[in-house]
């Protein structure tokens, strides 16, 4: 705890603002705010909720933001990069908020006419007003979609705008997203994070709420579907794409379901979702794919991600894609040259924000007039693509050397058509906590707009707002920025609260929580085996390094029975590599069996893989599991003691499951993975450790691996018989970690999932599960040798492949038959 | 001349595959200087024809699906085309560079046949500067446009190895071009990248050689299987002008085209995917064969 400020009483927020304002210079929010109470209030909570300590604040946000899991992915890597929160957020005066929304308004409603023109007519292109080149230049210009008419009448259901304040107060913006919009998601978390660090702001001022607008996103798409109560999903790239964790926060908050391409199929035009009761109808997706990977035969054919015939199903008017493919041309930066002028022709109108003032150098006469002014110019790229001279991003004319520079006006010379010219837009600073107290940095804010179930635009009243590491402002020496802040409209008129709850009388009360996509059922199935097997061979760590069985009153385990514990340790694929070497005592395999990362089935890897396979299906988690499945692998104490902590959280990430997890398939296909590893795990322990001329020790390492020891002394108190350990840890089905009780459960988990056909008849993989049920209820404990417990083993992996093959995806790799050999 | 052209494409697995969608873009387009007299298509095992919603270029798309498991899936195209079109001459009057690189800026045309289409970088072909470079020395600004594109075909041509074991279907213009080597798909995407780094409008073509050469002449690379050159954009009167860098030669009435695009990518004759996995191979046989002018286009 930060220890309160000695003059905590005399403290006030209007105090530190008065300080900052005094110390920053022309264009900064605060400095120059025509509503100086709401920041006065905002800087009164802030000090209220942390005791006047600035870095307590700071920290404070942080933590809430990475609780809440604000996550940001780079392509290919497999660590989350978080992107820190301000604790100040950006507050903007409804006044102010107004025009702004105005203008985005506006903005949408032109992206839409220039989308539907270019996709349909081609009048701009025909009439002079666009150079077709404009188009062409763009790789997000798709030329099969001309003609298609996207089904509910929009190709845009989503816009956002990267709007930034200059220092006389005026707002422009600086790029527009039509293609995939990204952000909003984190918008959503770090308002949630805000909500909780400062709970009174919402009291000391009226600040505008977010969750209608997420629900006319949900409207505005069902709206256009073609069915009512239309299935909406969220088409992820997957999780290795940077906006993940966004994606994933989205649907679970919209309440739509996160699916990859792989997840989908199309058949006679239709998109079916995969899903263990075979297919169902898809009505709309809200794409974060790249369109150019949508669909392998429209588009790339290359593409590995895609859904083929997506694009057919569409133009059949049978599935709404938000936004529609190609939708991304507008994003081209020399777009901005025409958008003055188109807006006049297209609305009647001049833009009710500007855009940054931009010259493309593809046309002769703008060309000229950016080489004569290039010192005062940012140069940049005219379209998404990196051309000659540009390879670390815009420059400015005049910061460049004399041979750069040549080197430069020969590349416009050559391909103009590649380059804009923008004026250099300088921005307003914020707030913001630094090593020294409130220090100024400059922002940029990005804005969203959705349709909502009449095709009306709505704009978010918020935002992301992306700050500058320097205080340079500069527009385009920001980059994306290096940390975040909420943005919080003020409003004078007191906010209705509103969630995402739905009125009572429009909510049809519903029991079964949806589909379950096939991919997410193959998931989970496995996680339940790898967090299962994990427990296993830390069991097997444990008892080696342990001795700690106490059947006999403390005595070490016989070197025999730690050798064969040892042996099913290699066994397991945990320290086969170890086992090689010479030193190779249990000690040292225990030890690998925990940590060593090239052990395939090192507890360490076990986890590994466990989290990977989580985070596919990290929607379907609740919080605390991923928390846990997240947790670093525990590096410092000694073995035991680390042995110790993994399996609580083992046994919390059990508990959680068993008790917390709704009893929807989704759980069954858990669960189920965790029995069909658990049984076979009791079938390896007992043929190493439990046949007829195994040892004391062997019997009570063995029923301590079963945690079948209480158990066992309860029904026989006179000590331990080979039949009678075989009887309780296999067959005796009253024992919840037996073989017996596991396969109970599983034939349980498979008999409630879904079947294909209604003809009454088993599917296979509950044929199976019923015969091994009947098999072991009517075998004795003396007949089970270990010819037996093999042949058992063999009937659970022969359920473990009933279940994937009829529930789970079996579509293998697409292949790509690229049929030419060039001569 | 008429051409009769069988192009057969056989695919073999390990394993059953199924249900195979793709895109066939095999039936020639009708193009100045060709038309198409007749064409079919057909699949072992059969299966359902329908027409692309969605197409992107300057090429003719069927669908395909094959809704059985197959371990064997025949496509054969059999065209018969009309060729007709002279070598084109150099005249005093050709546009220069600098003014089709212009009208192609300036173009109020957004087709697929728009020379504005070609003139950026497409999937296949990035713009390269030592590409840029070496091909820059043909294409100074105020040189007629057919002499410099010959010139350049040709300088390819005299400079670059044939050789198909120095690069893969997918090798990028700038490795075949460090590697002075490569296929006609290599040759033609060099070229493509140099023109268009200069601001000029090329595409790329695909289709066929005549197999057997005529009498006397000698029989040019790339007959027995499908070949790539180059259409550069010359001016509203020129139109398209081919030359072929791997020969050295103008697209003239041994050339047939089967369809135009920025690049492979794009009409790629087959492409388009299985549900399966396993080994495969794939066969490709092409058979161009002059047709006496007396057998008529009807049997």
């Amino acid at each position: 705890m930060a220890s309160p400020a000695p003059d905590l009483p005399a403290f006030s927020g209007a105090a530190w603002l008065d300080a900052y304002s005094a110390s920053v210079g022309r264009g900064d929010v605060v400095r120059e705010a025509s509503n100086r109470a709401m920041w006065a209030a905002m800087a009164d909570e802030i000090a209220a909720a942390n005791q006047g300590d600035l870095t307590q604040a700071r920290q404070r946000i942080q933590r809430q933001a990475d609780e809440i899991g604000t996550g940001f992915r780079m392509p290919g890597d497999s660590d989350e990069r978080k992107w820190p929160l301000s604790p100040i957020p950006l507050m903007i005066d409804e006044r102010e908020w107004t025009a702004i929304a105005d203008a985005i308004v506006q903005r949408a409603g032109l992206m839409e006419l220039l989308l539907a023109d270019i996709y349909g007519a081609q009048r701009l292109v025909g009439n002079g007003l666009l150079p077709a080149a404009l188009l062409n230049g763009s790789p997000h210009f798709l030329r099969p979609m001309v003609g298609l008419q996207p089904p509910g009448g929009h190709q845009l259901h989503f816009y956002a705008a990267d709007i930034g304040r200059g220092p006389d107060g005026g707002w422009r913006v600086l790029a527009d997203h039509t293609r995939t919009p990204t952000g909003a998601g984190y918008a959503l978390e770090n308002r949630l994070a805000v909500a909780r660090v400062l709970p009174g702001l919402q009291t000391r001022l009226n600040i505008e709420r977010l969750a209608p607008f997420f629900a006319d996103v949900r409207a505005g798409i069902a709206a256009a579907s073609p069915r009512a109560d239309p299935r909406i999903a969220l088409l992820t790239p997957g999780r290795f794409n940077q906006s993940y964790a966004e994606q994933a926060h989205l649907a679970r908050y919209l309440g739509m379901l996160l699916v990859e391409g792989e997840d989908l199929t199309v058949h006679d035009e239709r998109l079916y979702l995969r899903t263990i009761e075979g297919l169902k109808r898809v009505d709309a997706l809200w794409r974060r794919v790249d369109p150019r990977l949508l669909d392998p035969l429209a588009f790339d054919s290359r593409s590995r991600i895609g859904v083929a015939g997506l694009v057919d199903a569409m133009a059949a008017g049978n599935v709404v894609i938000a936004n529609a493919p190609g939708a991304g041309v507008l994003e081209s930066p020399a777009f901005a040259a025409f958008l003055p002028r188109l807006s006049m022709r297209l609305t009647g109108e001049d833009l009710r924000m500007p855009n940054i003032a931009t010259w493309w150098c593809g046309q002769d006469g703008e060309r000229d007039q950016v080489v004569a002014r290039l010192d005062n110019m940012l140069i940049s790229a005219a379209f998404p693509t990196e051309p000659r001279g540009l390879p670390d991003g815009p420059v400015i004319g005049g910061d460049l050397d004399p041979a750069a520079r040549a080197a430069l006006l020969a590349d416009i010379e050559r391909r103009g058509v590649d380059y804009v010219g923008q004026e250099l837009a300088r921005l307003s600073t914020l707030p913001t906590v630094g090593e020294n107290g409130l220090e100024p940095r400059p922002f940029l804010l990005r804005v969203f707009a959705t349709r909502d179930a009449s095709g009306a635009w709505r704009v978010m009243p918020g935002g992301f707002a992306r700050i500058g590491e320097h205080l340079d402002v500069r527009a385009a020496l920001m980059g994306e920025g290096t940390f975040s802040a909420d943005v919080c409209i003020v409003s004078d008129q007191p906010v209705a609260p509103v969630t995402l709850m739905s009125a009572a009388d429009q909510v049809t009360i519903r029991r079964n929580p949806g589909t379950l996509p096939s991919r997410v059922a193959d998931n989970l199935f496995w996680l339940g085996r790898y967090l299962e097997r994990a427990e296993a061979v830390l069991g097997l760590v444990r008892a080696a390094i342990g001795g700690s069985f106490d059947v006999d009153g403390g005595a070490a385990l016989a070197s025999e029975t730690i050798d064969r514990l040892g042996g099913l340790i290699v066994a397991n694929g945990a320290a086969s590599k170890r086992a090689k070497s010479r030193d190779a005592d249990i000690i040292a395999l225990a030890r690998a069996a925990l940590d060593d990362a090239g052990e395939t089935s090192s507890v360490r890897n076990l986890l590994k893989q466990a989290r990977s396979i989580g985070e596919g299906s990290r929607e379907r988690l609740a919080a605390d599991v991923w928390r846990l499945l997240d947790a670093p692998f525990p590096t410092r104490d000694a073995i035991a003691a680390r042995a110790t902590q993994l399996h609580e959280r083992l046994s919390a990430l059990s508990g959680l499951s068993a008790e917390n997890m709704g009893r929807t398939a989704g759980w069954r296909f858990l669960d189920l993975g965790r029995r069909i590893e658990r049984a076979i795990t009791v079938c390896r322990l007992l043929r190493a450790l439990g046949g007829d001329a195994s040892s004391a020790d062997d019997l009570a390492a063995l029923l301590e691996l079963t945690n079948s020891a209480i158990g066992y002394r309860q029904r026989y108190p006179t000590g331990l018989a080979p039949i009678a350990v075989r009887d309780l840890i296999a067959l005796d089905a009253g024992n919840p970690r037996s073989l017996a009780f596991q396969v109970e459960a599983i034939a349980g988990h498979v008999a409630a999932l879904p079947r294909l056909s209604d003809d009454g008849m088993a599917e296979a993989q509950q044929q199976l599960a019923n015969a091994l049920v009947a098999a072991l209820a009517t075998l004795s404990a003396g007949r089970l040798d270990d010819h037996e417990v093999q042949s058992i083993e063999n009937r659970l992996l022969a359920i473990s492949d009933a279940i994937a093959n009829r529930f789970f995806l079996r579509g293998g790799e697409p292949l790509r038959a690229t049929g030419l050999t060039l001569a | 001349m008429k051409y009769r052209i069988i192009h057969e494409t056989r695919f073999t697995y390990s394993v059953p595959v199924r249900f195979a969608r793709c895109n066939l873009r095999l039936r020639p387009i009708i193009w100045s200087g060709q038309t198409l007299v007749e064409h079919s298509l057909a699949t072992i095992p059969s299966g359902e024809f329908s027409f692309a919603r969605a197409d992107a270029s300057l090429a003719n798309v069927t669908r395909l699906v094959i809704p059985d498991a197959v371990t064997d899936l025949r496509i054969v195209s059999h065209a018969v085309v009309d060729v007709d079109r002279p070598v084109p001459e150099i005249r005093t009057d050709d546009p220069d560079l600098a003014t089709i690189a212009r009208l192609a800026r300036e173009s109020r045309d957004v087709s697929a046949a728009s020379p504005a289409n070609y003139l950026f970088p497409s999937p296949m072909i990035a713009l390269d500067p030592a590409i840029a470079d070496y091909c820059a020395e043909s294409l100074a600004p105020e040189r007629g446009c057919l002499e410099a594109a010959i010139d350049l075909a040709r300088r390819i041509q005299r400079d670059f190895d044939f050789n198909t074991d120095v690069t893969k279907t997918d090798t990028p213009p700038s490795e075949a071009f460090a590697k002075r080597g490569g296929v006609c798909q290599d040759f033609a995407q060099i070229m493509i990248s140099g023109l268009r780094s200069a601001g000029l409008p090329a595409a790329y073509a695909s289709g066929y050689l005549r197999t057997i050469p005529p009498p006397g002449k000698a029989r040019l690379v790339g007959a027995d299987a499908t070949h790539a050159w180059v259409l550069l954009w010359c001016g509203p009167t020129r139109g398209w002008i081919g030359v072929d860098p791997t020969n050295g030669i103008w697209m003239a009435g041994d050339h047939i085209i089967m369809a135009i695009g920025r690049d492979y990518t794009e009409i790629a004759p087959i492409d388009g995917i299985f549900l399966g996995s396993g080994a495969r191979s794939m066969t490709v046989s092409v058979d161009v064969e002059p047709l006496l002018e007396t057998v008529p286009a009807h049997n």
